[in-house]
């Protein structure tokens, strides 16, 4: 059953007109800041290292935003939609749904580090750091974009509404982004620096620095931002968890509808 | 007779409106049952707690001999046309039906099962049309056959009926009236009550949640001493009346 709600998710979210025209803006994207970084004669001279990091944040910030805005409507939609109700009537369960519903926002990241890949391996042509870097961005990508997928689908099991779910799934977003630009004076902060370490974002981004700029390419060497965001993942499926015991307390319909 | 269904003291409320009363009521195996109401009489209600859609705040809910596996087994045992009937529109009629086909895990060739209640719904011509451009009536027979796709010995119809022309009732109510002598149990809810009065074997009539009436259509008649169903449903529904 998974299966078949990851497959129905496919073809009705990855092969309409809404995510071709992503993925073309997407690659637009990539292609432009690659042009910029080359061409401009001040970004051109910049490190190579360099390059490739800020490529690779605005790889991983637009894969998020992009999963954010497609995971608050994907479970929302059966609701909005009437569709829930058959779907439930079926021997089908909440944990299928889920499940088909994760696979197929996993897919949509996977297409957008299909269309990213190529950019990292020309922008780290010359350096021995194309495959390790590709392996970072898809391991700490994907545990990022997991964590945050099972806290969007708590949010949308609470709310059942596009429009609240993806309010507050931006919100979150938006909260978790900023620590990532935080200067490193303001990390010096106490509070900064405690939220630093738990924000999954800025593991990310601290962890694809610390590849580029000491070449620490093994995952022992990255363990220190693997471990924070396995946790926020494990957040991200427990928030999940107690959100479909809610659910099922309320029922496919809530007694409000 | 063996009871399949049976709903004692069931309550729900939403908020300080109670939605269903106390309500008790049973169906007999095999049974063409009407559930019957005015507008917000607690039928839909009734029904999303039978099928499991919804939670009663209190009461008890069982389906004889299907009541050992868990909710998602029962389903595979239900066929249900619920009140919301939401689509995906951007799916044709027969891969909506092999969508469902897939997810009750039908054995055997499940295209060839899908072609026959496409068939049998008056379906076959369109079902390379997308959902989106079917009309009501059309919507409301792909429903039925997705209601039949895995050969449910309970169906539960909540308005099967509604939005379609006097043939498409016609076409719908032989369907249910042949299921029925195939010993499938129907639980029919419906506004029409020549048509219930036509098909049904056994009435429930139910008004603010309560239970007003419940028997054979002829002995609600005879007890109400009048001469049709909608009369007696009349009767007992509208207050003051003669």
């Amino acid at each position: 059953m998974i299966k078949q709600i990851w497959l129905k998710e496919i073809k009705s979210e990855l092969y309409t007109w809404k995510s071709t025209v992503w993925l073309l803006v997407t690659s637009l994207l990539f292609s432009f800041t690659s042009y910029l970084l080359l061409t401009n004669k001040e970004l051109s001279l910049l490190d190579q290292t360099e390059l490739l990091w800020i490529l690779s944040e605005i790889i991983i910030g637009v894969a998020l935003l992009i999963i954010t805005i497609d995971a608050s409507s994907i479970i929302n939609s059966e609701f909005e939609k009437e569709t829930a109700e058959t779907l439930f009537l079926s021997p089908m369960t909440i944990k299928d749904l889920i499940l088909g519903k994760l696979l197929a926002s996993l897919s949509l990241w996977v297409a957008i580090f299909a269309v990213a890949a190529p950019y990292i391996i020309v922008a780290s042509s010359g350096t021995d750091l194309a495959l390790p870097f590709l392996f970072f961005v898809a391991l700490l990508g994907t545990l990022g974009i997991v964590g945050f997928i099972g806290i969007i689908f708590a949010i949308s099991l609470v709310y059942r509404s596009v429009k609240n779910t993806l309010t507050t799934s931006l919100i979150l977003l938006l909260v978790f982004s900023v620590p990532a630009f935080f200067s490193s004076t303001l990390k010096n902060n106490p509070v900064a620096a405690w939220f630093s370490i738990i924000d999954p974002i800025d593991n990310i981004f601290s962890s694809l620095d610390n590849i580029l700029v000491d070449y620490h390419t093994s995952i022992l060497q990255n363990l220190n931002f693997i471990i924070p965001l396995s946790i926020f993942c494990a957040i991200g499926f427990i928030s999940l968890w107690i959100a479909v015991k809610y659910f099922k307390k309320q029922g496919v319909i809530r007694s409000t509808q | 007779m063996e009871k399949i269904i049976s709903i004692k003291n069931l309550n729900k409320s939403y908020g300080a409106v109670k939605a269903v009363d106390n309500l008790n009521l049973s169906v007999d195996k095999g049974e063409f049952f009407g559930f019957l109401g005015p507008n917000g009489a607690g039928k839909t209600t009734t029904i999303r707690i039978l099928t499991g859609m919804m939670e009663p705040d209190n009461g008890n809910i069982e389906i004889t001999t299907l009541n050992h596996g868990t909710k998602s087994d029962i389903h595979r045992f239900l066929g249900v046309i619920p009140e919301s009937r939401g689509f995906y529109e951007w799916m044709t009629g027969e891969e909506y039906l092999l969508f469902f086909a897939n997810l009750y895990q039908i054995e055997g060739n499940a295209v060839k099962k899908v072609d026959e209640l496409l068939k049998k719904t008056d379906l076959l011509r369109s079902k390379n049309k997308k959902i989106g451009a079917y009309s009501r009536g059309m919507k409301q027979r792909l429903g039925l056959a997705r209601a039949l796709i895995n050969d449910p010995k309970i169906l539960i119809l909540d308005e099967p009926t509604l939005g379609l022309d006097p043939q498409g009732q016609e076409d719908i109510k032989k369907m249910l009236k042949e299921l029925n002598s195939k010993g499938v149990t129907i639980f029919y809810s419906s506004h029409i009550l020549p048509e219930v009065e036509n098909l049904c074997t056994k009435v429930a009539i139910i008004d603010q949640g309560k239970l007003v009436a419940q028997g054979t259509i002829q002995e609600l008649k005879d007890g109400a001493k009048v001469d049709t169903l909608t009369e007696v449903f009349l009767k007992l529904t509208t207050p003051n009346h003669d």
